[in-house]
């Protein structure tokens, strides 16, 4: 057992009135890959910004190696071996990669950047990382993925000692994330400490020996991962057991039933094309597909946000593309967007205007009426559960599932008979994603046909009635639920380009 | 904008006040003469030099509260002087035909601003500083730098529709932020502004028509630009080519000091009103105070900013 290269002592932090964190005690061993779990709003953040320096706890402290360390600031930490790899990319789109991974550190000399001594170092830590990209692509041109690794690198250009990531893996590919897990094992070899922060239990199991889970900004315990099971950390994490799942009591979709939407030759290149499909009535279809597959821009085009080229496009008894997302609401359809912070949410809008705003606009209705939507927010937020302080609170003061849970009851609000759903569970906790499950697979007994696209593969497993794969922006299979395994869907997920689907 | 009257407007309202009872201790008269600032006809000359600006301000903060900026509205004004001057003045139009004219440039400035901003793409930024420059350079060439008396043509002692002439611009002004601040907080019209401004992608993809609420506010920015122009060409009796130079930043100024954001989403079109205000109580007591003359423009700088701040540190706190 060797020495904690971390120690965070009784630490504490409070934002207005809120605990984020409650006197967290507990030690990272130096050369250990140590997971940090929790529901959203548990704390884990809070304690990344005060182990990378950019909060102060208000009380406790922080050691590294033993001694106690104060950071001035995040410049601060990085100088003294705390890399963070942050869950937004924090990279500077119009700059190169070197650029990037020497931003606010520049090597210079006679305050002149020393371009081709950069150039060549991050050429070398690229190499190290296995990845296939020179230091003058622009950052912004990267796929996510790679945005993530440039992160990496960035870390390991200051020579980290730990390296702190936060859920480094939500918009990465499995073939992505057993790269990463490829270069993290190696830098592990190599003495450094990982601090890893994942809602994917498996991947935790997988790459780290210890698990700390934190709820409500309270430590609950650190585990063995030789002497832990997973329903023990879900049970540690939401403090109580998860409901066994309800066994699907919808008859699923009937084969005799009229789809409610058929999709026929839909093309827009270059993010699909040739795409036919149809949904039945309480029919859940997954789309499965890794990132770049084709699936956001589809589900886009479909709710009216693109034109397509060619293809026709069948909402209920419509048979038009849909114009404008007005135009999709109007025909029945609802879209929920993969990204809710850009693509969802009105932060300067409360929670109130947020839920009715959707509706209110495929309505078109002139005038605001005050009251009655302040009495239809309350029974949303009832009735999805959504935990608030009222309908006139600011959607930056929920946690990111019931943040999500917002986004979702905008839109069946609407009482969609067509749902379409991009990524409807990413980043949300254990608790929220089994909430939004149930939600999805009520409107489906309720006769909506869903069209979820995702990436999580258990997930897709666990919802669908038939799962839809696509990849390079055509469909390359379809699995029935009941058939699909995780080695099916993703043999057509990743099959090499040309091969037989 | 969840009521129409909010406490960020009381606080507006409050520091007007302040600033009112501090001039009104500060220039108080000696023994028993007249009050030079605290006295009625000073209140109507406050108003009536205050509604050119907001006016205007009502369209700019319409524009800053759905995200974008306006750097047109004090060209559109001066153009606006000089085509009611022209044609009424120097080609025989009646009034109504003349301000009908006016307005209608203003008009197509704005839908010039609106096809660039919604279907080129410019940037607001860029695309009103095009357009200010057109409304400008256009008023030039029009009247080659000639002034345009307009106060000779006005019957005296007129009174359209029996309201004095001076009573006309500051009810204008009143008139239309009411209608304006009811059009933004209880129509969905307006609510869609905040949400463009708030967050424009969501707005897409929430089914608002982005591209309709921007043109919408450009136009009407300009339109009440244009309002502006003919209210100072009656007021001030003249259209001349570089009328109302630099306005384009005080109206911008008052709206800021009135709640809005830059940022977007945030603000409200009375608060933009109320900040006309407080700035033309300044430029009309400032030359009051002896030796004060050459000190009003750093005033108005330090005055946005102490607002501007204030404003943020109660923000912040109330987070």
């Amino acid at each position: 057992m060797s020495s904690a290269a971390v120690s965070f002592r009784d630490v504490r932090k409070s934002f207005g009135g809120v605990r984020a964190l409650d006197g967290v005690s507990f030690d990272v061993a130096a050369g250990d890959a140590h997971a940090l779990v929790g529901e959203n709003g548990a704390g884990k953040s809070t304690l990344l910004k005060i182990l990378s320096g950019s909060l102060r706890p208000d009380n406790g402290e922080l050691a590294i190696d033993g001694r106690p360390a104060s950071f001035a600031g995040p410049r601060d930490a990085l100088t003294q071996g705390i890399g963070i790899v942050h869950q937004e990319m924090l990279a500077f789109p119009d700059l190169s990669v070197s650029a990037n991974i020497f931003a606010g550190r520049e090597l210079t000399r006679w305050g002149m950047l020393r371009e081709r001594e950069m150039r060549d170092r991050t050429r070398a830590l690229l190499e190290r990382l296995h990845v296939p990209f020179s230091p003058d692509t622009l950052a912004g041109a990267l796929p996510a993925a790679y945005r993530q690794l440039v992160q990496v690198a960035r870390a390991l250009a200051f020579d980290c000692r730990v390296l702190a990531l936060d859920e480094p893996t939500t918009s990465l590919t499995d073939a992505e994330v057993d790269d990463l897990f490829a270069v993290l094992n190696d830098l592990r070899q190599r003495g450094v400490t990982l601090i890893y922060v994942s809602h994917r239990l498996p991947e935790l199991f997988e790459l780290c020996e210890r698990i700390t889970v934190l709820r409500d900004g309270h430590h609950v315990g650190t585990f063995d991962r030789a002497a832990t099971r997973s329903d023990q950390i879900v049970r540690a994490m939401v403090g109580r057991d998860l409901p066994p799942r309800v066994a699907d009591s919808s008859a699923g979709p009937r084969a005799s039933d009229q789809p409610l939407l058929e999709i026929a030759g839909l093309t827009r290149r270059p993010a699909f094309e040739q795409v036919s499909l149809s949904v039945r009535p309480g029919e859940i279809v997954c789309l499965f597909g890794l990132v770049g597959s084709g699936r956001s821009e589809l589900l886009e085009t479909l709710f009216g946000l693109y034109t397509p080229e060619a293809g026709s496009v069948r909402v209920l008894d419509r048979t038009s593309v849909p114009a404008s997302p007005r135009d999709a609401a109007r025909a029945g359809m609802a879209l929920v967007p993969e990204d809710r912070q850009n693509q969802g949410l009105f932060f300067n809008l409360d929670l109130r205007h947020n839920l009715v705003l959707s509706r209110e606009m495929a309505r078109g209705s002139l005038c605001v009426r005050d009251r009655l939507e302040r009495s239809e927010a309350q029974e949303m937020l009832r009735t999805w559960n959504v935990k608030a302080p009222g309908v006139e609170a600011y959607p930056d003061s929920l946690s990111g599932g019931n943040q999500q849970k917002v986004v979702l009851a905008r839109w069946l609000a609407l009482g969609p008979r067509v749902l379409l759903m991009d990524e409807p569970t990413k980043g949300v906790d254990v608790g929220a994603k089994f909430e939004i499950h149930s939600i999805i697979r009520r409107q489906a007994a309720a006769g909506s046909a869903c069209l979820i696209a995702s990436s999580d593969l258990p997930e897709v497993l666990e919802l669908a009635h038939r799962v839809v794969v696509m990849r390079e922006g055509r469909i390359r299979g379809e699995i029935a639920g009941e058939h699909a395994d995780e080695e099916r869907v993703m043999r057509l997920a990743t099959a090499e380009p040309g091969a037989a689907a | 904008m969840k009521r129409l009257w909010q406490t960020r407007e009381l606080s507006t309202v409050l520091i007007l006040a302040l600033e009112v009872l501090f001039f009104a201790w500060y220039l108080a008269p000696e023994g028993g003469r007249s009050h030079p600032f605290l006295n009625g006809p000073n209140a109507l000359l406050i108003l009536k030099y205050s509604s050119i600006y907001g006016i205007a301000a009502i369209g700019a903060a319409m524009v800053i509260i759905s995200g974008g900026v306006d750097l047109a509205p004090g060209a559109v004004i001066a153009l606006a002087s000089v085509v009611l001057g022209g044609l009424f003045v120097e080609s025989g139009w009646s009034l109504g035909a003349s301000v009908s004219a006016a307005i209608l440039v203003g008009l197509s400035c704005g839908v010039l601003t609106a096809v660039l901003v919604v279907l080129v793409g410019l940037p607001p930024f860029i695309a009103t500083l095009g357009v200010m420059g057109i409304a400008r350079g256009s008023a030039f060439i029009l009247t080659e730098g000639r002034f345009i008396d307009v106060s000779g043509s006005l019957p005296r002692g007129w009174q359209p529709f029996g309201v004095p002439i001076d009573w006309i611009a500051p009810g204008a002004m009143i008139g239309l932020a009411i209608v304006f601040q009811i059009l933004m907080v209880r129509f969905q019209w307006g609510r869609g502004i905040y949400a463009v401004g708030g967050n424009e992608t969501a707005a897409r993809f929430s089914g608002v028509g982005v591209g309709a609420v921007k043109t919408s506010v450009y136009v009407i920015a300009a339109l009440l630009a244009a309002v502006s122009g003919v209210v100072l060409a009656i007021v001030q009796g003249q259209g001349k080519a570089d009328l109302a130079m630099g306005y384009e930043l005080d109206i911008i100024a008052s709206a800021v000091v009135g709640g809005a954001s830059l940022s977007g989403g945030r603000g409200s079109v009375i608060g933009a009103v109320l900040g006309t205000l407080i700035f033309g109580v300044l430029r009309n007591a400032l030359p009051q105070i002896p030796g004060a003359t050459f000190y009003d423009r750093l005033i108005v700088g330090l005055v946005v900013i102490v607002i501007v701040v204030m404003d943020q540190l109660l923000v912040r706190r109330g987070r």
